[in-house]
């Protein structure tokens, strides 16, 4: 029944998300439109509109830059014309699920920066948090504003094979990549409008004025129009363009640390008109760099004194100092005991289930089965420093043996999951290609999240690292109305 | 608006207007030296680059094409590649002040010489390359006209065109005080034809191709847009619709020297600058135009405490990368 752009597809033995696996190769219902449009596309009208998606994206500049690289530091994200479709069933579940998840979180957060209960009744072993290296003594007993630690949220989800959505891993610092989102959505809908408007997608185009809502909550001056900024490393930042991106969108200024000055325990920006006096700081910096006085002493990113105007209560932060802690994938493995302890709920969203190279038990399973597991560092983000077990040396697995025993707590393993796969537009054709989920939570006054997220695919065969700086790209996400 | 976005605003303009000097410049020249012996092509060039104050770096260099290196040098911090990649790295980090097609406009450019296709239009087909490189600057001059309000980010960047416009004339005069010989007729054609002033020019002296004429014309010129005196006015008012204080009288020392060079222009006549010494006028004027410059980024980004502290500032140690 595959004819046309699909006729050499194959789902092999993956979860597709548009095909259902069983002897006869059946699309999915809510998939039937984006296929019969894309099928019916001859190649050079396929080939116009990647070159079209292309070229739009490198006109507007919508790059990201990668390390270590010295040809030429800008590239173009790459993007995959074939969107991926969530019906509103499976959307309405996900969406609960992320709301509970990033409540347990702050909930977590709050405590472990104040009484520290969970870790007194023994359900987090205290050590695990105090090693971690984003835990901040500074901030314990600091009232945040609002309450409220990680305001942006991405967490990123996977389907396993049988479909079910997995939480993977929980970003509570920076989370980057809702510029693509609403970039892509922007591309789709040139290229293929009718198919769009017929499917009744569900809009994505709020997601600004939502985060500069949950913005201006924060702000220590309730009784006049906040000033909030946008702080950025500047434009040798791999999200630089996201960086400005949102600012413009959001109508805010994007400074960096040389545009700020923090003076009396209250933070300025140095405008042509004098110094104006700036609320709430959406800082796109890690803890380490926003003030060199009390973080960092090299770092020229940052703002001199801006930490003690935020613990006087003068300047709010978003995300709160501290939140990295959330990131640690040892903490990720406590997610569903957090929901347990704080919410009283059973998870929605399943978690990976996760080896402590802390704990002995689990490190000499993990140094057993090296072959059969993917080993992360607890601490790193963009797909760097892992070990994918089937897919290495000898060497490799030694040499991961060895920092393993030396570091023990630095390291995490989980079994390979193979993530779903989706039908991606590759050299040879169609192809499956793996795929994960980065939705975009905002926690304000109240929790919103703008419907489905970021898609990223892996687009090397086989490969299961979706990160862009690992060869990965995107799609638009489209969840359904009905 | 943040000091810095002023800053890099105004370094946007001022590197777009050199580029498009440098390219009219270029072209021009490069069809007058067709008119002379190969063997005396450096000659030629020379009054060129020592306005431009190139001639050390290029003269450093042997065997190279001078087109080749005033547009693709990368180590002629001038050259119009260099100008139009610092001009984009100023316009990436104010992308929220310019419309999209502004920063379209500039991508593309920026992208036509980081391919080497520009490199290779230049060599096969320079007419063509010299008209999109003008096109360019002028539809970007253009859209920032039509696209964008007209707001105090806008008046940094007239600060920066005008400034350097009135810097690049400047230059493209001084080149007859650097001739060897007198002026010939070939070479007062090329430095109007350099300001696109050869129509103009002749409309008011019906042909008289003299100097003394040519000289009066881009210093002294009341409605001409790349005369000196029309660029100074510019500043002038856009300095002053930026603090808001009357023309003729001055709130910073930006507004004090570029009313002093205001009068300067406004009531000397080019009698007394051609007793006076063209070249030393022409000095003059450049280096109280520097000290505008100067003055509007002490008066605008840098602090009080700073000014005291000059080292320690981030943006003089920027600054002094852009110069």
């Amino acid at each position: 029944m595959n004819s046309g752009q699909f006729s050499n597809y194959q789902t092999n033995s993956f979860f597709d998300e548009m095909f259902y696996f069983d002897e006869k190769t059946r699309i999915k219902p809510h998939y039937e439109k984006v296929y019969k449009r894309l099928n019916g596309l001859s190649a050079d009208e396929l080939d116009a509109k990647r070159s079209q998606a292309v070229s739009s994206f490198l006109e507007h500049g919508v790059t990201f830059t990668v390390y270590d690289d010295s040809d030429g530091i800008e590239r173009v994200f790459p993007f995959d014309l074939i969107p991926r479709v969530i019906p509103k069933a499976e959307w309405v579940v996900v969406e609960q699920g992320l709301k509970q998840r990033i409540l347990a979180l702050n909930l977590f957060l709050h405590d472990i920066y104040h009484q520290a209960r969970i870790l007194k009744e023994g359900i987090i072993p205290r050590e695990i948090v105090e090693t971690c290296p984003y835990y901040r003594n500074e901030i314990i007993g600091f009232d945040v504003p609002q309450d409220i630690y990680i305001h942006i949220c991405g967490s990123d989800l996977i389907r396993n094979e049988e479909g079910t959505y997995m939480v993977l891993e929980d970003n509570g610092r920076c989370p980057s990549g809702v510029s693509y989102l609403l970039e892509n959505r922007a591309i789709m809908k040139r290229a293929f409008p009718k198919t769009y408007q017929s499917m009744e997608v569900r809009s994505v185009e709020a997601y600004p004025e939502l985060l500069l809502r949950t913005l201006e909550h924060l702000s220590p001056r309730q009784s006049q129009k906040p000033v909030c900024v946008l702080l950025s490393p500047g434009v040798y930042n791999s999200a630089y363009f996201e960086h400005t991106f949102l600012a413009r969108q959001m109508g805010i200024e994007i400074v960096e640390g040389r545009d700020l000055i923090a003076i009396d325990n209250y933070v300025f920006m140095r405008t042509t008109l004098g110094l104006v006096q700036v609320d709430v700081i959406y800082r796109r910096l890690d803890d380490d760099y926003i003030d060199p006085l009390f973080f960092k002493n090299d770092s020229i990113l940052g703002v001199p004194g801006l930490m003690e105007a935020y613990l006087k209560g003068n300047v709010s932060l978003a995300n709160a100092v501290g939140t990295g802690l959330a990131d640690d994938k040892v903490t990720y493995a406590f997610v569903p005991e957090m929901i347990k302890f704080y919410l009283g709920q059973d998870p929605i969203l399943e978690s990976v289930p996760t080896y402590l190279c802390w704990r002995e038990k689990d490190r000499n399973y993990v140094l057993e089965n090296l072959d059969k597991l993917v080993v992360k560092p607890a601490n790193e983000s963009g797909g760097y420093g892992m070990l994918i077990g089937t897919a290495s040396t000898k060497q490799e697995r030694n040499d991961f043996k060895s920092r393993i025993k030396q570091n023990p707590r630095e390291y995490i393993a989980q079994p390979i999951i193979s993530l779903s796969r989706h039908p991606t537009f590759c050299d040879e054709g169609v192809m499956g290609r793996h795929i994960d989920l980065r939705p975009f939570i905002l926690y304000g006054e109240d929790i919103e999240i703008v419907p489905g997220g970021l898609t990223r695919v892996a687009l090397k065969k086989d490969s299961l690292v979706v990160n862009s700086s690992q060869g990965g790209g995107s799609k638009d996400t489209w969840v359904l109305k009905n | 608006m943040l000091s810095r976005v002023a800053d890099n605003l105004y370094w946007m303009s001022r590197f777009i207007e050199r580029a498009e000097s440098i390219t009219r410049m270029v072209e021009v020249n490069q069809s007058s030296s067709l008119e002379c012996m190969e063997d005396s092509l450096s000659e030629f060039w020379d009054p060129v680059l020592k306005a431009i104050c190139a001639s050390e770096i290029f003269n450093e260099r042997t065997k190279i094409d001078i087109g080749q290196f005033l547009f693709f040098g990368s180590d002629f911090p001038n050259s119009v590649k260099n100008c139009f990649l610092y001009a984009r790295e100023n316009a990436r980090m104010v992308r929220d002040q310019l419309s999209v097609e502004m920063w379209v406009e500039l991508n593309n450019i920026y992208l036509f010489f980081q391919s080497g296709q520009a490199e290779a239009t230049f060599l096969q087909n320079p007419q063509e390359f010299f008209q999109k490189v003008i096109r360019f600057s002028l539809v970007f001059q253009g859209l920032s006209g039509a696209t964008i309000p007209h707001d105090e980010g806008w008046r940094f960047m007239a600060l920066g065109t005008y400034l350097e416009r009135a810097d690049q004339t400047s230059r493209m005069l001084d080149t007859l005080t650097f001739q060897k010989h007198e002026p010939t007729r070939l070479d007062l054609l090329a430095v109007l034809r350099s300001c696109v002033a050869q129509t103009a020019f002749r409309r008011q002296y019906k042909g008289e191709l003299s100097m003394t004429n040519v000289a009066d014309y881009l210093l002294f010129s009341r409605d001409f847009p790349r005369s000196i005196r029309f660029s100074i006015r510019c500043i002038d008012e856009n300095l002053h619709s930026l603090s808001g204080v009357p023309s003729g009288n001055f709130s910073n020392e930006a507004e004090r020297l570029i009313g002093s060079s205001l009068a300067m222009v406004n009531f000397t006549d080019i009698k007394i600058v051609m007793s006076n010494g063209l070249h030393q006028t022409i000095d003059d004027l450049q280096r109280k135009l520097i000290n505008v410059g100067q003055c509007i980024f002490e008066t605008y980004v840098l602090l009080p405490f700073e000014l005291q502290s000059a080292e320690k500032s981030t943006f003089i140690q920027a600054q002094s990368q852009q110069q």
